[in-house]
């Protein structure tokens, strides 16, 4: 890319003159950038005008500034969700499922990157790869019906071998139907299906850590794990960092499927989430105004995690995302 | 000049006008002079072998009657059968709902009337629904006021829809395995003892009964939708004498959960869960109804409660011929009437005979043709056509009624006896013919199963009186997350340790109460006092 760059003799001459050029010759990746932007225009600006409809009566036919304002000052929406039991509740949920998520979940890929990095059998490792990316592709409906054949209390696998072992007919661990065991479940259930998929950007930072430190390192004396700590680990870092305040600036977005599909009667305590709220109260009950103003207020959160999150990776001489 | 030219262009284009639309709104012998269009919406139920819902025999006949009787062409549009209520909600909101609506939910059909989404059926071209009882015979010979008027608001008159007609009002029984019966010479029990001895019985001798899978030994089965597949059970501990305002007061919940004394039928429940009675993993088993049936068909199941003919429903795939074959041909599931309540009878509460919405969005620019629509569709002679087909090609004209034939292709009948297409009427509706044609529909299940199981259902129903006090707004607030409470509360209840079973149950109920159910008694209450001068002694 580097001898793209605009030449010192381009600056020669009017200023004018310049911007013709410049657009001679980049004038066509501009030309490009016309679509991408015109889609973030009509399909992700343009509808955030309609998050006004969270200040506004509930009224799907009519456009949200043609509405009165709702009560309150136009908070009547906000009120009522705080008010709401259920609501606090489910964000209480999210806000407890998801960091368990990022505590367990985040550092998974990381360990599995490396490991799959010290594989020294080529095609050994591309098949081991090929195997962790695959439950990426399955559904979360078809991954709970997995999990009900092989967990259920009773007639589940796993249950019906821990009764032969314990040698007791009623021995049997409720992975779906006590809270705490089923959140476990839940958090392992989406290790088990994302962290193979998670490492591809790590592996892809790790090809750029240059072979010469590993030399360096070796010739120093450094072992399998001290050339992990002191090379690997420092050249993943910029990665880490960035995935970590995205997933961060997510911290109060729920899934939607998974917690549906996983959940029962018995634990929607703990299960109930604020999209399947947004889903009975909204999208079921037509509360379109209510719904807009719990969206808004995930999005509101999140963006300050993120903005949080990126200052002080950047206080800690960190790059950051922004 | 250019005055004048301007003045008799107007004047022309006036004239024109109305000339066009008298002519146009004009009905001769029930006949547009001019072609309507409507769109209708049809239930896609995507089921193996179906034919296309928006194209077939049935619906040809349909275009055809309408055609030829009313000079209106109809267009059917589908909707996902079991995602009706966020398909028809995502269909209204962006405008593109057919212009004549069918669905199960009546606060949708509220919510949006309330965001001035729906026709006002008592304001039709400025006229109410009675004015075009001329033309539209059938529909109310069918309906009645009843079923017309019922949704009708007590103070505004406003209609936002007309209740199709329940035809047969039969809703749930209790079935248990006959065959077992006989082998471990237990007599049909005929009361709630001794249908809990035929319980421990089928515990107790499941290597008799199931041999190898002696394990696999189910007494009784549930599923999480506890309040329905007991009902019979917990409405045995419904007090005889309670009123019918009390009844309206507490029937937030279609499953009856806030009739008087309910708890003690789910303690009943609870105390055979944790003696090993009841399908131990049915909570876990939300997401997945296929696994209660496919214990039923390989023969693990002792007894159950379902909708009146469950078992039976789906000729060859049904539990019952799938039993059949998986266990021997004496095999069986027979309908019993077993719980009696504190004056000894078998109580049931049966629906209104009132069944899904009918309704047409406020994008409907031809009302009156959707009026023909609904009135056509009643005709019986219509539902005759659509719920039997063609004699010699889906059914045989026999004593007293008709003998459905298993069909495949063309006749082949997406939904029982299409109820999709018959949107203002649920059941076989064939007069005298009805018994006997419902006996012999579900070969080859034998019709005496079906005919026991047909007048067990309905014995000593008792269908609740209806009081008129228009929209409960607590529940269009709430009834879509109180089904969730209501089924969190019984789930946790009914497998709680039995000592625990009171502080499970009244701290579910407590929720269940504080997240929209006590609105809804209060508010119920308020109306009932308000409307008709109920007050609770």
């Amino acid at each position: 890319m580097s001898n793209n760059a605009v030449t010192p003799q381009a600056r020669v001459g009017t200023k004018q003159a310049n911007f013709k050029a410049y657009m001679r010759r980049y004038g066509t990746l501009y030309l490009l950038l016309i679509l991408p932007v015109a889609f973030f225009i009509i399909f992700r600006y343009a509808p955030m005008a309609y998050i006004l409809s969270a200040f506004k009566e509930n009224n799907i036919f009519k456009a949200p500034w043609e509405l009165p304002w709702a009560k309150n000052n136009g908070f009547e929406w906000f009120i009522k969700a705080f008010n709401d039991r259920t609501f606090i509740n489910a964000l209480r949920n999210t806000l407890t499922l998801n960091l368990l998520d990022l505590v367990c979940g985040f550092p998974a890929p990381i360990l599995l990157a490396l490991m799959l990095n010290e594989l020294t059998f080529k095609r050994f490792k591309k098949i081991t790869q090929t195997v962790l990316y695959m439950p990426h592709f399955l559904s979360w409906i078809i991954i709970s019906g997995l999990a009900l054949r092989l967990l259920a209390s009773n007639d589940g696998l796993i249950n019906i071998l821990y009764k032969r072992i314990m040698g007791n007919p009623d021995a049997s661990i409720p992975f779906m139907s006590q809270n705490s065991w089923w959140v476990g479940t839940y958090v392992v259930l989406g290790i088990w299906k994302e962290a193979g998929w998670g490492t591809i950007i790590y592996l892809a930072a790790l090809t750029g850590i240059s072979p010469e430190l590993y030399e360096a390192a070796a010739v120093d004396g450094a072992g399998r794990f001290k050339r992990i700590w002191h090379v690997t680990l420092p050249g993943l870092r910029p990665t880490i960092i960035t995935l970590l305040i995205m997933n961060l600036g997510r911290i109060l977005g729920s899934e939607f499927d998974r917690p549906l599909a996983l959940s029962n009667k018995l634990v929607t305590d703990v299960s109930h989430v604020i999209s399947i709220y947004v889903y009975q109260r909204g999208l079921q009950n037509s509360q379109f105004s209510l719904s807009t103003a719990v969206g808004l207020f995930q999005s509101i959160v999140g963006v300050i995690f993120l903005v949080a999150a990126n200052s002080l990776a950047k206080r800690m001489g960190e790059r950051g995302i922004m | 000049m250019k005055k004048l030219l301007t003045l008799v262009l107007a004047l022309a284009m006036l004239v024109s006008v109305c000339a066009f639309s008298a002519s146009a709104e004009e009905l001769v012998d029930g006949k547009f002079a001019e072609t309507k269009h409507i769109t209708v919406e049809i239930y896609n139920r995507n089921n193996d072998g179906g034919t296309d819902p928006t194209n077939n025999v049935y619906t040809d006949y349909i275009k055809q009657g309408m055609l030829e009787q009313h000079n209106v062409e109809v267009e059917f549009v589908s909707i996902g059968r079991w995602t009706e209520v966020d398909d028809m909600n995502t269909a209204l909101a962006s405008g593109d709902a057919p212009d004549v609506c069918v669905t199960y939910s009546y606060p949708t059909i509220a919510k949006y009337a309330q965001m001035g989404g729906i026709v006002n059926l008592n304001d039709i071209g400025g006229k109410k629904l009675e004015e075009y009882k001329d033309i539209l015979p059938n529909l109310w010979a069918l309906l009645g006021d009843n079923n017309i008027y019922y949704d009708q608001d007590p103070e505004s008159g406003n209609l936002w829809a007309v209740e199709a007609k329940l035809a047969d009002n039969a809703r749930i029984n209790t079935f248990i395995r006959k065959d077992w019966l006989d082998k471990l010479e237990l007599p049909l029990p005929t009361t709630e003892e001794e249908f809990y001895n035929c319980l421990v019985a089928f515990r107790d001798n499941a290597e008799t009964l199931l041999g190898a899978d002696a394990e696999k030994m189910v007494p009784y089965s549930t599923s999480y939708d506890i309040g329905w597949r007991n009902d019979l059970l917990f409405m045995a501990y419904v007090p005889d004498d309670v009123k019918d305002e009390e009844l309206f007061i507490h029937s937030a919940d279609d499953r009856h959960l806030l009739y008087p004394n309910y708890k003690e039928g789910v303690r009943v429940l609870n105390k055979w869960y944790n003696e090993g009675l009841v399908w131990k993993d049915f909570a876990e088993y939300a997401s997945d109804s296929a696994h209660e049936d496919d214990m039923m068909k390989a023969g693990f199941v002792g007894a159950f409660q379902h909708n009146w003919d469950y078992p039976y429903r789906g000729g060859d795939d049904s539990i019952q011929a799938n039993l059949q074959r998986n266990v021997g041909e004496d095999a069986a599931y027979i309908a019993v009437d077993t719980f009696v309540n504190d004056a000894g009878v078998h109580r049931k509460f049966l629906a209104q005979p009132i069944d899904r919405k009918v309704f047409f969005p406020a994008t409907n620019d031809e009302p009156i043709a959707s009026l023909l629509y609904l009135d056509f569709i009643s005709d019986p002679e219509t539902i005759a056509f659509l719920q039997l087909g063609k004699e010699g090609e889906s059914y045989n004209a026999v004593e007293g009624g008709f003998e459905k034939l298993a069909t495949t292709g063309d006749w082949l009948q997406n939904s029982l006896n299409n109820i999709d297409y018959t949107i203002t009427v649920n059941g076989l509706y064939l007069g005298d013919a009805t018994e006997v044609t419902t006996a012999l529909g579900y070969a080859p299940v034998s019709s005496d199963l079906i005919s026991i199981a047909n007048a067990a259902a309905k014995a000593d129903g008792r269908v609740a009186g209806y009081f008129n006090v228009g929209d409960i707004e607590a529940e269009q607030e709430y009834g879509t997350q109180l089904p969730t409470f209501r089924d969190t509360l019984l789930n946790k209840a009914v497998t709680a340790p039995v000592e625990e079973f009171d502080a499970v149950y009244d701290q579910g109920m407590q929720d269940y109460l504080d997240n929209g159910g006590q609105a809804s008694i209060d508010e119920r209450t308020q109306k009932l006092a308000d409307v008709y001068g109920y007050t609770a002694e």
